[in-house]
C-alpha cells in the first residue's frame, strides 16, 4: 500500500481543478492576484523549496474562505495563503493597519470621545486627511463609535439580576458590539433572559485577533488568543457554554486559533455555539419556547457572510428566522460583499472592495427587502453603506419580533 | 434534530434537479451541498420555493434502521442530525468521492452501499488514453431505483445521477441521463 503523507492543511490534496477560482471574489476583480489555487497550494510547492518565491501579492486575499468552502479535496487554501503571510512577509504593519486592527486599544480612547470621534470622522476635510496620511479610503463612511460600551451598560444595568436564572451562559461580545453597537449586546441579554437564560461575561474577554491577523500582528493575536482560552477555560470549569453573535469572531476562536496561531481550542471548541445555533437547538428539542408578538410583520433578505459560510452554521439562522410567523424571507444567493473587515477600509483596496460586493447590492436592490438579516457586523457597515438598506443583526430581529414579557414568563419554570 | 420529508445528499446537477422539482410540487426538502453549488439558477429557483440549502456542508454517516435511512449525520452540524421519509443520494463518482477506488476494490464510502464493478483489476482500464474506461461505469447498485446495503433493498434511498452504476458524463454528454435519473426518482418518491 501507499504510505499516505498528507500536511495538516491538506494541500498535497490539490488536484488543480480550479473549483476555487470560480468563487474566488477577488480574482474576479483584481488582475494582480494571481487566484487562490495559485497563491495556495500551488505557490506552496515553491514556498517549501525557498522563501524567496514568496510573492507580495498574497496581501489581496480577503481570507473569506469561499475557496476552502468550495474545494472538493478538503484542502484549506485561504489558510496556506494566511500562514505563508506570517512565515514569509516581513514588512512591519503600517500605522494604518495596526490603528485598524488594534480594536480593543482604539475602542476605549474612541468611546471615551465618541461625541467628538464620530462627528469628527464624518467630516469631509478629516476623510481627506485620513485617506492623504494614513491610506484609509475617504469614500468609505467609517463605524461610530458608541458613548457608553456595553461593558459598562452590562455592570450599571443587567449585571445584577443575571443570577436570579436557573440556567446560564457566558457571552463573548466581541469587539463591535462593545465599541461600536452596544445595542446588539442589550438584544442578546434581552432575548436570551427571556428565554430563561442568566448572561455573564467573561473574565477578561479580549478581541478576538482576527484583524490582527490580517494585518501582520501575529505576537498580538496570539497573546489574545491565549487570554481568551483562559477565560473560556474557566467558564467551561465552572459549567459554562459560552455563546457568541459575531461569525467572525466565531470562525476565529474555532478555526484560526489552532490552525495559524497554534493554540489548541480543542478542549473548549465544543462548549462554543453561535446564538442562532444556540436558540435552534433550545427551541427544536422544547427545552425553551417563544411567544411572538402578534401581528408583527416583516419582508426581510438573508445574507450569508462568508466566514458563516466557512463555519456552515447559516442554516440555524435560516431556520430561526422562518419559525417568526410574520416573518417573509428571501435568501439571497451566496456572494462576497467586498468589505472583509478592515480590507474595504484601505484605499488602497476601496474599488475592488466596491466591485466585489456588486453582486450582493444588485440582488438586494431586486429583493427590495424593508431590512437584511445578517450575523456579521462589517458586512452590516458594507451593504449600509452600498446599497442604504438597513441590516439587522438576527438577535436584534428576535428581540423585535418575540413577545419579550409572555416568552419570559412562560420560560421562568 | 432537523426534520424533513426528503433530504437530497448532494448539490450537483442531479441533486439540485430532484430537489428543486420536488420542493416546488410541496415537499419540504434540504440539499447538503459539499462546496459552494455551482448551480446558482437552479438553487435560487429551490430556496425561492422554500428549500432548506445546506452550503458547505457534508454527510459524514447514517442512521439504519429496519431496512430503511433513519437520520444522516453531517460535518457542521455537530449533535444535529437530519431525519427524513425519504432520502436522495446523489454524491457522484470519484472526483466528488460519491464513490471510492482503492488499489483492490471500489467502494461507496458514505454508507457501505453495495457497489458494482469488476473484481479483476486488470479490467478496470485500457492503457490506452482515449479508449472507453471501464471503471468510469463503476457505481452504486440499484435495486427498483433504490440503493443495497449487503444484499438488502434499502426502501427509502435513491440514488441518483453519476454514483449509479453506469452513468458516466466523462464518455460523452449524459446530462440527459443523469436528469432523466433524478426525475425518475422524483415520480417514484411523488407516489409515495
Amino acid at each position: 500500500m501507499q504510505e499516505r503523507n498528507i500536511s495538516s492543511n491538506n494541500f498535497e490534496q490539490c488536484q488543480k481543478c480550479s473549483l476555487c477560482e470560480t468563487v474566488c471574489p477577488v480574482m474576479k476583480n483584481n488582475p494582480d492576484y494571481a487566484g487562490p489555487k495559485r497563491s495556495g497550494p500551488d505557490g506552496e510547492r515553491y514556498r517549501l523549496k525557498n522563501g524567496i518565491f514568496f510573492d507580495d501579492s498574497l496581501k489581496y486575499c480577503l481570507n473569506c474562505k469561499r475557496c476552502e468552502v468550495a474545494c472538493p479535496s478538503g484542502v484549506r487554501i485561504a489558510d496556506l495563503i494566511q500562514q505563508a503571510r506570517i512565515d514569509f512577509s516581513h514588512k512591519a504593519p503600517k500605522l494604518r493597519d495596526i490603528m485598524l486592527a488594534s480594536t480593543d486599544q482604539m475602542g476605549p480612547v474612541a468611546g471615551a470621545f465618541a461625541p467628538i470621534v464620530n462627528f469628527t470622522l464624518g467630516l469631509s476635510p478629516v476623510k481627506g486627511v485620513l485617506d492623504f496620511a494614513l491610506g484609509i479610503d475617504h469614500r468609505r463612511t467609517l463605524p461610530k463609535y458608541s458613548s457608553e460600551t456595553f461593558v459598562h451598560w452590562f455592570k450599571k444595568n443587567a449585571a445584577s439580576k443575571q443570577a436570579s436564572f436557573r440556567k446560564q451562559v457566558s457571552y463573548f461580545h466581541g469587539c463591535y458590539a462593545n465599541y461600536n453597537y452596544p445595542q446588539l449586546g442589550k438584544d442578546f441579554v434581552a432575548v436570551m433572559n427571556a428565554f430563561g437564560f442568566g448572561v455573564q461575561l467573561l473574565e477578561n474577554e479580549r478581541c478576538c485577533g482576527v484583524a490582527k491577523i490580517a494585518n501582520g500582528m501575529i505576537p498580538a493575536a496570539t497573546r489574545d488568543a491565549h487570554a481568551n482560552m483562559e477565560a473560556f477555560r474557566k467558564s467551561v470549569a465552572q459549567g459554562l457554554d459560552i455563546v457568541t453573535v459575531s461569525t467572525t469572531c466565531t470562525m476565529t476562536l474555532m478555526e484560526e486559533y489552532p490552525e495559524l496561531l497554534k493554540v489548541d481550542n480543542s478542549d473548549v471548541k465544543d462548549h462554543i455555539s453561535l446564538v442562532e445555533q444556540f436558540l435552534y437547538k433550545a427551541i427544536a428539542s422544547g427545552a425553551v419556547k417563544p411567544v411572538w408578538k402578534e401581528g408583527w410583520k416583516a419582508r426581510a433578505a438573508y445574507h450569508c457572510p462568508c466566514h458563516q459560510e466557512r463555519l456552515g452554521l447559516g442554516i440555524f439562522t435560516v431556520e430561526l428566522l422562518k419559525m417568526i410567523p410574520g416573518m417573509q424571507l428571501t435568501e439571497l444567493d451566496s456572494n462576497c460583499c467586498g468589505i472583509a473587515g478592515t480590507y474595504g477600509f484601505k484605499k488602497e483596496n476601496f474599488k475592488v472592495s466596491q466591485m466585489i460586493g456588486k453582486a450582493l447590492f444588485d440582488d438586494i436592490a431586486a429583493a427590495a427587502p424593508e431590512f437584511v438579516a445578517c450575523e456579521c457586523e462589517t458586512c452590516k457597515w458594507q451593504i449600509e453603506m452600498s446599497t442604504g438598506v438597513p441590516v439587522k443583526n438576527p438577535v436584534s430581529i428576535l428581540a423585535e419580533a418575540l413577545d419579550l414579557e409572555k416568552t419570559s414568563e412562560l420560560n421562568r419554570a | 434534530m432537523m426534520k424533513f420529508d426528503v433530504v437530497i445528499i448532494g448539490g450537483g446537477l442531479a441533486g439540485m434537479t430532484a430537489a428543486t422539482e420536488l420542493q416546488k410540487s410541496g415537499v419540504r426538502c434540504a440539499v447538503v451541498s459539499e462546496g459552494l453549488s455551482l448551480h446558482n439558477p437552479s438553487t435560487r429557483e429551490f430556496k425561492a420555493a422554500g428549500g432548506t440549502l445546506l452550503n458547505g456542508d457534508s454527510v459524514t454517516g447514517g442512521e439504519f434502521e429496519e431496512g430503511r435511512l433513519a437520520s444522516v449525520r453531517t460535518a457542521k452540524l455537530g449533535d444535529v442530525t437530519l431525519e427524513a421519509e425519504t432520502f436522495i443520494l446523489a454524491t457522484g463518482k470519484y472526483f466528488s468521492k460519491g464513490i471510492v477506488a482503492d488499489m483492490d476494490r471500489v467502494y461507496e464510502p458514505l454508507f457501505g452501499l453495495d457497489v458494482q464493478y469488476d473484481s479483476d483489476r486488470s479490467t478496470w482500464f485500457d492503457p490506452s488514453f482515449a479508449a472507453p474506461q471501464r471503471f468510469l461505469e463503476f457505481g452504486v447498485e440499484v435495486r427498483d431505483g433504490k440503493a443495497v446495503k449487503d444484499g438488502e433493498v434499502i426502501r427509502n434511498l435513491y440514488p441518483i445521477g453519476e454514483v449509479v452504476y453506469g452513468i458516466s458524463s466523462a464518455q460523452g454528454d449524459t446530462t440527459g441521463q443523469i436528469r432523466q435519473s433524478a426525475l425518475d426518482a422524483v415520480q417514484a418518491i411523488r407516489r409515495i
